[in-house]
């Protein structure tokens, strides 16, 4: 079997991440942990069927020749996952420093693998800038399925692209609206499931949020009852 | 007892002012309360901090009965207040309200009461945000500068840092807040009104009878919460319960279990996107001692540096409000009482803050 001598390199919010050797290849071990502050039950439904779920729809994607790592290994029981090692800065730590035309494009990108992914009834579920990698090439690969799930409700497409949207204004206020048009433009050009009707829904989702300006709730309201 | 207790002041403040007394008014939801504070070069002393809450017979809060309850002891809590703090109406130097978010006709008392303090002895007046007022009280207390916030209350749950002078929003419930979530269930099976009996929510009381646990809709988007499925799905299997104690209380403790995991999971996803080494948890279900546990071991497993504000601050009180008008009166936020007026749904993130980062 194959070399494995892994060493930790990064704690998520629900795993620590190792990198590795496999046959020769540079992986990246997945392994989610029991938390102290999680009841035991708790702790093993979502070790194993969130594990469970991010092997399935990562290989899925990955046939479907979406940008994301490839899955090697799986071991539900011990919540562990193996798969291909990416170079790169997280979105998070890099969008800052990019030029205009980068961000656009960058954005843009984004919306149209979102759409691919919703055009396989698949949403991610923590869709942000902290979960998109940017490798050296300027080409992005989606990490971190962790949330994701099958479903053909498009309140799940429309919440992915409102984090992506809602993770720039937090991180990046000046840059965000330049950026989340280029999301939804993309978004338009390849969804296949009603691309106007999930950004409207969109837009929905923000307005639902607590203590919105009573005019946007109103205008977006309208919107839904008139048509 | 917060009374007589001196703070270091944890934010940037100009040299405009060594001494200052602020009166401050909360009345935004069902609390009505006032507190003084006094500014002495880059400390504050807290002079008084007085509160009287409204407490429904039946049902939620009703917002013409709490605002009716505000006005009936207005009087005696500014006086009281202005006894504990051993000062005249006169030497206050300026008067904060707090003019949302909250409900409309409660957050009318305090308005009209800060217009007719500031008008009749021609105090400045400053109008003050409620929840960041909840912020800047536990980072005053916690002397915390850049810390990840949570905010859960009867009427908000969020999480959010400060970046660019602003409050920015991470993640927030997608429908209903968490205290508000609690307090149905409560009242929904019977539980509740009252809600809180000597520091204690009637779901936690229930969650007592049972250490049983049974999984319960978990949803977690990114950063964002929602609980409306949770509610209604705990409310269904409590109508099955039909009056079994041990049962009733095994979906108490597993509903308590679901929304604090769920809060937990939020918090681990933010820290994880911001790198915070501080966690400051305030709004009034801060004081729940099963919370207050889970996000103490949760700061240990991170090594990062937790604070829960303590009850007497967690929940709504006046004091708050005097200390984020006396930031903001010192960076010359001032109000003309006849342009001051009420925001229902004023958001955290909406203004800009010159004191912060």
């Amino acid at each position: 079997m194959a070399t494995l001598t892994p060493t930790l390199i990064g704690r998520g919010a629900e795993a620590e991440i190792y990198s590795g050797d496999f046959l020769g290849l540079k992986v990246v071990v997945k392994k989610r942990v029991s938390k102290p502050f999680r009841d035991p039950i708790y702790n093993r439904v979502f070790i194993e069927s969130r594990t469970r779920t991010e092997a399935k729809i990562l290989s899925e994607l990955y046939l479907a020749g979406l940008p994301v790592p490839p899955v090697f290994l799986v071991d539900e029981e011990a919540g562990v996952i193996v798969m291909g090692y990416v170079e790169g800065s997280r979105l998070s730590d890099v969008l800052g420093g990019l030029a205009e035309s980068s961000i656009k494009k960058i954005g843009w990108s984004i919306g149209k693998y979102a759409a691919l992914m919703h055009n396989k009834g698949v949403y991610h579920g923590d869709y942000t800038l902290a979960n998109i990698i940017l490798t050296s090439s300027e080409d992005l690969v989606i990490i971190d399925f962790g949330l994701a799930g099958y479903s053909n409700d498009i309140e799940e497409y429309a919440i992915d692209l409102h984090l992506m949207s809602r993770s720039a204004e937090a991180m990046y206020p000046e840059l965000a609206g330049v950026f989340t048009r280029s999301v939804f433009e993309g978004y338009l050009e390849y969804s296949e499931v009603g691309g106007d009707s999930v950004i409207k829904k969109v837009r929905e989702i923000r307005a639902r949020g607590r203590y919105i300006e009573r005019e946007v709730r109103k205008a977006v309201l309208r919107e839904k009852y008139v048509d | 007892m917060l009374r007589g207790r001196q703070f270091q002041i944890p934010v940037q403040i100009p040299p405009v002012k060594d001494h200052l007394i602020v009166l401050g008014i909360e009345s935004t939801s069902h609390t009505f309360g006032v507190g003084i504070i006094e500014l002495n070069n880059h400390s504050v002393r807290v002079l008084a901090n007085v509160s009287s809450q409204y407490k429904p017979v039946k049902g939620g809060i009703h917002p013409s009965e709490a605002s009716q309850h505000h006005v009936n002891v207005a009087h005696s809590v500014v006086k009281k207040a202005l006894d504990d703090a051993g000062v005249d109406v006169k030497s206050v130097n300026a008067v904060a309200v707090a003019v949302g978010p909250g409900l409309g006709p409660c957050l009318r008392v305090g308005a009209t009461l800060a217009r007719f303090i500031s008008a009749y002895w021609n105090k400045p007046l400053v109008a003050v945000n409620h929840a960041v007022a909840h912020i800047e009280i536990g980072k005053l207390v916690s002397g915390m500068v850049d810390p990840l916030v949570v905010y859960i209350s009867g009427g908000n749950t969020l999480v959010a840092i400060q970046r660019d002078k602003k409050y920015r929003v991470l993640g927030e419930t997608l429908d209903i807040p968490l205290g508000n979530l609690l307090d149905t269930f409560a009242r929904e099976v019977g539980l509740a009104p009252p809600y809180v009996v000597s520091g204690k929510h009637a779901v936690d009381v229930c969650a007592e009878w049972s250490s049983e646990f049974t999984p319960l809709p978990f949803t977690v988007k990114g950063s964002d919460l929602s609980f409306s499925g949770l509610l209604t799905a705990a409310l269904r299997m409590a109508r099955e319960s039909k009056g079994d104690r041990a049962l009733l209380g095994k979906i108490c403790n597993s509903l308590r279990e679901t929304v604090f995991n769920m809060l937990i999971e939020v918090t681990e996803r933010s820290l994880m996107l911001t790198g915070k080494k501080e966690i400051l948890l305030v709004g009034g279900v801060a004081s729940n001692t099963t919370l207050r546990e889970k996000f103490k071991v949760l700061a240990e497993f991170y090594g990062c540096r937790y604070y829960g504000t303590p009850p007497e601050i967690a929940g709504d009180n006046g004091l708050m409000i005097a200390y984020t008008g006396l930031l903001s009166y010192l960076y010359g936020r001032t109000t003309r009482p006849e342009d001051l007026t009420v925001k229902q749904r004023f958001r955290l993130d909406e203004e800009t803050y010159p004191w912060l980062p």
